[in-house]
């Protein structure tokens, strides 16, 4: 991962290595602080077919990314285009990611209907086992805390559990009326919650493998009238660490669903209390939000793409806040977003085929 | 004709064995069994036509012309169908289970991309001028002289009122039907008995001679007449609109607003309508256009079968022609919102029935589906093939005093491969 600061080739190893010999080695220089107005683009990795979802892996040593070409790409974050590592398997496009506790191994959700198992990092990959899991698109996958399981929930309605790493299936929770958008385990392993088309939030509890309660989200749905369409579901989804709130990004104010005319939604839920803790929304920027991050200094990142033109666009939200305190405009709509483990870069996946990785910092001299 | 070769991996997911479980669901729902209404009706050997619009501009791509893999074709697989070769979208399995009773013209160029144009060439055949729906024609031509219910039934609940008929008569003229809703005022007011409303209708007819003996145009009162007589046909056939479906239709068509319009159409057809065109909405997917498409064609694609397999079992197949067209297709190029714009520059239609060769494949796009690539057709050659496929000459004239009108546009023809 390239961070201003530091400067870890070779050459410069040698040449400090050198001076060492003749005095004392100087501390390393700190890193400079967060700062997001000073949120700035540190590399931009190229793809000629838009991009669908991005996932950092657990070092922070890859960034992985779906495409509309069925396929996944990997590129080292410290490194260039020439990194770039096809991952072919799906015949269908690839809506989401994630990965073993170690970082080893990919899974992939697909719309063939399928689950992709891959070595994280085979220089020539190819799929270790590709998992028939729903019957329709598989929509999200997600790893459990512990790393032994994998959700994921499809076009079938269900939300299925998967042992790691033989993929068997373990469980099956039936109770979404509509499709599924998102799964996630929350950080005590126990319980999971999925939110759906409709706007639902389910709580599923895990040894049981029964519903323990519902929330609605309507808001994060519509209902478009004239055209007999439903518009809504969680395009991103994620537990804080301490699992005491869950955030969703999404859509809100549809009011006309053919032409995507509706208005971007972070919700904030505590997921004690399962209420709604915070509503965040931009009225005057048309469009969906596509990915969400919590940040551990206590403000949260969501990525975004409009109804019209092409500036995606950062939101800077700190919770229980109206306006964002910084924003940033992208080069292109954003289809989803990640942070690097050490929470100081985002990647960013674009319409426009570019793989974005911001360094929220400011720039080194 | 060019028929479809190769196959992908999806192929062998699903077996002819499949195949043939599907048809054999429909054939025993039915049981075999015809109504007196469909009895007569196959005995009539009346033609007519079936028309499904999926209204808005329904995806190619997503349907009849996938292209999966390619740097336009979406997420959606093709998969095989009853027809050795033809491959469609894997959102109309059931209809992949009776494509051999189908046909499709992948390359039709509308040359515009605007909903009301798009309508307009490929209803009247023509690029221009006030010429009569496909409905109307119909009408005029394919139906018996005292047809038991108006010529041209539309079941909708929205779009544009236009000049249906044209020149052919007010009784040519498309009714509009609001769903399943009987038309407004059919009921008889409490206040006027069987007698009087006689008398009424008596005194009408008087005044529209003297009219006519006094050297009126007889066109202002035709107008009228057909929609007394419209309405007494409807009223005769009022019960169409009354009774519920049966439990065994719903559950086969669908309890959604286009499954109940297609078991009306249904029995529309069996009581002597001549066109019965069924809209279904929603398929102007400018945003979400893949979420869209799996909702809408997994409603219009059972309950479409649903209703094919019923004409086809009542032996109504044969003498109906059956149409599933759009106003145009959608872009090839993805916009931000997931969405395909209007494109009329390769679209694709399905047609069926009376007079049609089935599970044939007319024309072709290039890889990508930006253009047709083989055996370009128009609006106009649709025009002439399902007229043709019926029985109706489209070079000939039509039946009006004073001026020769060719059914057909004269620059356009018939497309020969898709006929019988």
């Amino acid at each position: 991962m390239k961070t201003p600061t530091k400067d870890t080739s070779p050459d410069s190893a040698q040449s400090s290595s050198a001076q060492t010999s003749q005095r004392p080695a100087p501390p390393p220089l700190p890193e400079n602080p967060i700062d997001v107005s000073q949120t700035h683009v540190v590399t931009e990795f190229k793809h000629d077919i838009p991009l669908t979802t991005c996932r950092i892996d657990p070092t922070g040593r890859f960034v992985f990314a779906g495409a509309e070409d069925f396929h996944v790409y990997r590129w080292t974050l410290s490194g260039d285009d020439s990194s770039k590592t096809l991952f072919t398997g799906h015949q269908s496009w690839v809506r989401c990611l994630d990965f073993s506790r170690d970082g080893k191994l990919l899974f992939t959700a697909g719309y063939d209907h399928q689950i992709g198992i891959w070595n994280t990092a085979d220089e020539a990959p190819s799929p270790i086992q590709m998992i028939d899991a729903h019957k329709g698109w598989v929509r999200w996958v997600r790893v459990s805390p512990d790393g032994k399981l994998l959700a994921s929930c499809g076009n079938d309605n269900l939300v299925r559990i998967w042992s790691i790493p033989d993929g068997k299936l373990q469980q099956e929770f039936a109770g979404h009326k509509r499709y599924p958008y998102a799964a996630v385990f929350h950080p005590d392993g126990k319980r999971l919650a999925s939110f759906d088309l409709m706007g639902v939030i389910k709580d599923w509890d895990l040894e049981t493998s029964k519903e323990v309660r519902s929330l609605e989200a309507k808001f994060m749905w519509g209902f478009d009238q004239k055209f007999r369409a439903d518009m809504g579901g969680a395009r991103d989804m994620r537990f804080s660490e301490d699992g005491k709130t869950l955030i969703v990004a999404g859509l809100t104010e549809v009011t006309n669903a053919f032409a995507g005319v509706h208005k971007p939604m972070v919700l904030h839920v505590d997921w004690e209390k399962f209420e709604h803790l915070h509503k965040w929304k931009d009225d005057a920027y048309k469009g969906m939000v596509w990915g969400v991050c919590e940040h551990p200094e206590g403000f949260f990142v969501a990525s975004g793409a409009p109804q019209g033109g092409n500036k995606g666009m950062l939101w800077f939200l700190k919770p229980g806040e109206e306006k964002p305190f910084h924003s940033v405009t992208l080069s292109h709509c954003a289809r989803g977003l990640d942070m690097t483990p050490d929470k100081r870069q985002l990647a960013v996946p674009q319409f426009d085929g570019k793989l974005c990785v911001y360094q929220m910092t400011a720039r080194t001299a | 004709m060019r028929r479809e070769i190769g196959c992908n991996r999806i192929d062998h997911q699903l077996s002819r064995r499949g195949f043939v479980a599907g048809s054999a669901a429909g054939a025993v729902a039915i049981g075999g069994l015809l109504t007196p209404a469909q009895a007569e009706a196959v005995k009539s050997g009346q033609k007519r036509i079936l028309q499904v619009f999926l209204q808005g501009g329904l995806s190619q791509f997503e349907s009849w012309d996938p292209k999966p893999g390619t740097r336009y074709g979406g997420p959606f697989r093709a998969i095989p169908t009853s027809v050795p070769g033809i491959h469609i979208c894997e959102l109309m399995p059931h209809i992949a289970q009776r494509m051999h009773r189908l046909s499709i013209v992948r390359s039709l160029d509308l040359k515009t991309n605007d909903h009301r144009i798009g309508r307009l060439r490929i209803e009247k055949g023509r690029t221009a001028g006030d010429f009569p729906y496909v409905g109307a024609v119909a009408s005029k031509y394919l139906a018996p002289e005292n047809p038991p219910l108006p010529g041209y039934l539309h079941i909708t609940t929205r779009g544009l009122e236009d000049n249906t008929n044209a020149f052919l008569g007010a009784q040519h003229a498309q009714l509009k039907l609001l769903g399943v809703n009987a038309p407004e005022n059919l009921n008889r007011p409490a206040n006027l008995d069987e007698e009087s409303a006689q008398r009424r209708n008596a005194f009408r007819r008087l005044a529209n001679e003297r009219f006519a003996g006094r050297g009126g145009q007889p066109a202002f009162t035709e107008a009228f007449d057909s929609s007394f007589e419209m309405a007494k046909r409807l009223m005769k056939r009022k019960s169409l609109f009354e009774q519920e479906p049966s439990a065994k239709d719903i559950e086969r068509y669908g309890s959604h607003p286009f499954g109940v319009r297609c078991i009306l159409a249904r029995e529309l057809l069996n009581n002597g309508a001549t066109c019965v065109k069924v809209t279904h909405h929603g398929y102007d997917t400018h945003a979400e256009n893949f979420n869209f498409h799996l909702e809408q064609l997994d409603e219009f694609d059972r309950t479409f079968c649903m209703l094919l397999d019923d004409l086809h079992d009542s032996g109504m197949l044969e003498s109906t022609l059956v149409l599933v067209y759009s106003e145009f297709g959608r872009t090839p190029k993805l916009n931000q919102r997931y969405g395909r714009d209007h494109w009329g520059a390769s679209v694709s239609v399905a047609l069926g029935g009376c007079g049609i060769v089935p599970g044939a494949v007319v024309g072709s796009t290039n890889a990508e589906g930006t253009e047709v690539a083989e055996r370009e057709v128009s609006g106009g050659d649709l025009f002439h093939t399902y007229f043709r496929a019926l029985g109706l000459d489209t070079s000939t004239n039509h039946d009006i005093p004073g001026r020769p009108v060719p059914i057909g546009d004269p620059s356009a023809s018939p497309i020969e491969e898709l006929l019988a």
